[in-house]
């Protein structure tokens, strides 16, 4: 499949993505739309945080093809990052740095100007005001999971991957994420949330995919995700 | 390094030489205690078995952890020259017929003074830990390092540092005769349990106690500054914020820019002699961080990867830190000891401000290979933490040791010999060098495969 560079959300063919014997990503197919939220679930080790790793950038695609608002992410990777907006699912802050200090880092390196207003807004949404001047290494689990989403979401990307945001968050932080998502998609973007909390997900994505064993195995709306009959699906599609 | 020891300590026994060696064993015997508890002391206790996080959930006792840092302490480049230059002049001066006793003194000596440094270093951090500890350490420490500048400075001073234990143990080892060595093994043996049990007391102590200086790291504001102006100054910010606030990183880099000064400047060391210790900082300063430089991001990496930026400007930002620590501790080194080293001539100041720009150029280089070829997952919060494994450490300390040692002798050598011609060339030659590397390591950080590999590493 060639690249379709007009489309400006997410375009996952074939991806394939190999650990020296351990296949990690064994042909996933997405495609995610400006303006909507697709949830990636899946058991640990289905592949979902390596793809998001792979759209962010991090890690380069073994094969298949993955474009991000336009662009591909092995051919183009400064371009694609420039309009990505990534969560890690694991720590994602630098230790000795203060919120502000990576904001100022985030900032600069996207060349972004008078972000300051829109910086202040977001600590003071995540409940960060008051620690932004702070090293992030006494941070708290859910505190980094903030951060890290308000990072994410500081430049307003055209793509936003949020990778178990809602991981150890309280719901201040849980309502907050779902206005970024919201904000979002209001705003053109396309959104990837991996997460293992099918509820949350059902509720802020239109789309779920559910991966197992490095693949997709079925693409449902999110109503029928939701509820008991939703958990019961969920589960069927676990054990294949 | 176990062949090593064995080497050190017999091999000298057999080479003869004119020059009576005897003299110099009371002074060894003294910088191995000062060597060990100095080592210590900036470990907030030497090294840890485990890493302090993943250790939290053992029940690993204070205890157990005294001991493990005891058995740890020879994994460190600085006791190991200094035990196998102590071991190579006990054999020297003992000669064949009396080895076996003089050795044994001189192990004993060796066991005595680790396990002090050891005691020391937790009755240190106990104190540390403590109300306004901070401030009463930072204080006795400089006023200890102060005095040992003065007494090393005076002759009656030095008479005193090295007279006393190790004065008698000298004599004990030049002549190791039956009572006088039974008599010392008793007592330095005895003394070696002693301060094991001591110190096994004070970790204790410590464990009770919060460490401050870390807590107090983690809870400081740090008020907002304008915006850098290029992409490479905001990296070189944030990671210049990484290392001064990481209390390993700033306790060590004092420490060796400060130590050596301080002792080259008690030793009234000359220019011939000074040539030789901004090798030593720079290849005991890389290994504060310079040989796993990406686990200053910690998890952090995982997001700076996604950041538009060329990976190029990275580590040129990260080179520049560690550039700056590195010739800053040796500056600081440098002007220390050149206080009483007289007045030099434009080839001993070339050859040690040269020494100093071409090993900084060797410990860079090395750093970002070693960094990219071997990461490691390191958190730098506890005030133990190392880069790397122990042994790695021993392995990358010796290898750096080696490389400046050679490096400075023979810059040391042309700038003595008036060759400044030589010296000029051979400088250019060492940077060239160098500067191959550093682009070589530069070549290797853009290949994104081998990119994703640290980063899986150091944000695991």
């Amino acid at each position: 499949m060639t690249g379709d560079h007009s489309f400006r959300g997410v375009l996952v063919d074939d991806l394939r993505v190999q650990f020296g014997t351990v296949e990690a990503v064994a042909g996933v197919d997405l495609r995610v739309d400006q303006g909507q939220a697709m949830a990636l679930l899946g058991r640990n080790g289905a592949g979902k945080s390596t793809t998001m790793r792979v759209l962010a950038g991090v890690v380069p695609p073994s094969g298949g093809y993955a474009v991000v608002g336009g662009h591909d992410v092995r051919e183009e990777s400064l371009d694609a990052k420039r309009v990505v907006g990534y969560c890690p699912d694991v720590g994602g802050l630098v230790p000795r740095a203060t919120p502000w200090e990576h904001l100022q880092l985030n900032a600069r390196l996207r060349g972004l100007v008078d972000w300051e207003a829109r910086g202040r807004a977001l600590l003071e949404r995540f409940d960060l005001g008051d620690v932004a001047h702070r090293v992030t290494a006494g941070f708290s689990h859910g505190m980094s999971r903030r951060l890290s989403v308000v990072l994410a979401a500081l430049h307003e990307p055209a793509v936003l991957l949020l990778d178990e945001p809602f991981d150890g968050v309280d719901p201040v932080g849980v309502e907050a994420t779902f206005e970024v998502i919201q904000d979002a998609r209001a705003g053109g973007a396309a959104v990837i949330v991996s997460t293992h909390l099918r509820d949350l997900a059902v509720e802020v994505c239109s789309e779920v995919a559910v991966l197992r064993g490095g693949t997709r195995m079925a693409t449902i709306s999110s109503g029928f995700m939701a509820g008991d009959e939703g958990a019961r699906a969920y589960r069927a599609l676990l054990a294949g | 390094m176990a062949a090593l020891t064995v080497l050190a300590a017999l091999a000298p026994a057999w080479i003869h030489l004119d020059r009576d060696l005897a003299p110099l064993l009371p002074a060894g015997l003294a910088a191995l205690v000062v060597v060990g508890v100095g080592g210590a002391v900036a470990g907030a206790g030497g090294r840890e078995l485990l890493a302090r996080d993943p250790a939290s959930i053992h029940p690993i006792s204070p205890m157990t952890d005294h001991l493990g840092a005891l058995l740890l302490a020879p994994l460190n480049t600085g006791w190991l020259i200094q035990t196998w230059a102590l071991l190579g002049l006990s054999a020297s001066i003992a000669g064949p017929g009396r080895l076996l006793a003089a050795q044994a003194v001189t192990l004993a000596w060796i066991l005595a003074a680790t396990t002090l440094g050891q005691a020391v270093a937790w009755a240190v951090e106990c104190v540390r830990r403590g109300p306004r500890g901070l401030a009463i350490v930072r204080g006795v420490v400089g006023g200890l390092v102060a005095l040992l500048a003065l007494a090393g400075a005076l002759p009656e001073g030095r008479r005193l540092l090295v007279g006393g234990p190790a004065g008698a143990v000298a004599d004990v080892v030049a002549s190791p005769r039956g009572l006088p060595v039974a008599l010392a093994l008793v007592l330095l043996v005895g003394a070696a349990v002693g301060w094991t049990v001591i110190g096994g007391r004070f970790a204790q102590l410590a464990s009770r106690r919060m460490p401050r200086d870390e807590g107090r790291l983690e809870t400081r504001t740090h008020e907002a500054r304008p915006d850098p102006r290029s992409d490479l100054a905001v990296l070189r910010r944030i990671d210049r914020a990484s290392v001064w606030r990481s209390v390993p990183l700033r306790r060590g880099t004092w420490l060796l820019a400060i130590a050596p000064g301080a002792v080259a400047l008690a030793g009234g060391l000359d220019w011939s002699g000074l040539v030789l210790l901004p090798g030593l900082v720079a290849s005991g300063c890389v290994l504060l961080f310079g040989v796993n430089l990406w686990c200053l991001d910690g998890r952090g990496m995982l997001w700076r990867e996604t950041l538009p930026v060329a990976p190029r400007t990275v580590l040129l930002a990260r080179a520049c830190v560690l550039g700056e620590v590195l010739l800053g501790a040796g500056l600081v080194t440098v002007v220390l000891g050149a206080v009483r080293a007289g007045v030099p001539s434009f080839a001993e100041l070339a050859g040690v401000v040269l020494a100093l720009l071409v090993v900084v150029g060797q410990a860079v280089s090395a750093g970002l290979r070693w960094s990219a070829a071997r990461p490691h997952a390191v958190d730098l919060r506890s005030a133990r933490a190392t880069p790397a494994p122990p042994l790695v450490m021993v392995g990358y300390s010796l290898r750096l040791a080696m490389a400046t040692t050679f490096t400075s002798l023979l810059l040391g050598a042309l700038a003595a010999g008036g060759r400044t011609d030589l010296l000029l060339a051979a400088t250019a030659a060492f940077l060239l060098v160098s500067g191959l590397r550093v682009a070589r390591a530069v070549r290797r950080w853009e290949d994104p495969v081998r990119r994703a590999v640290v980063v899986a590493v150091v944000a695991a």
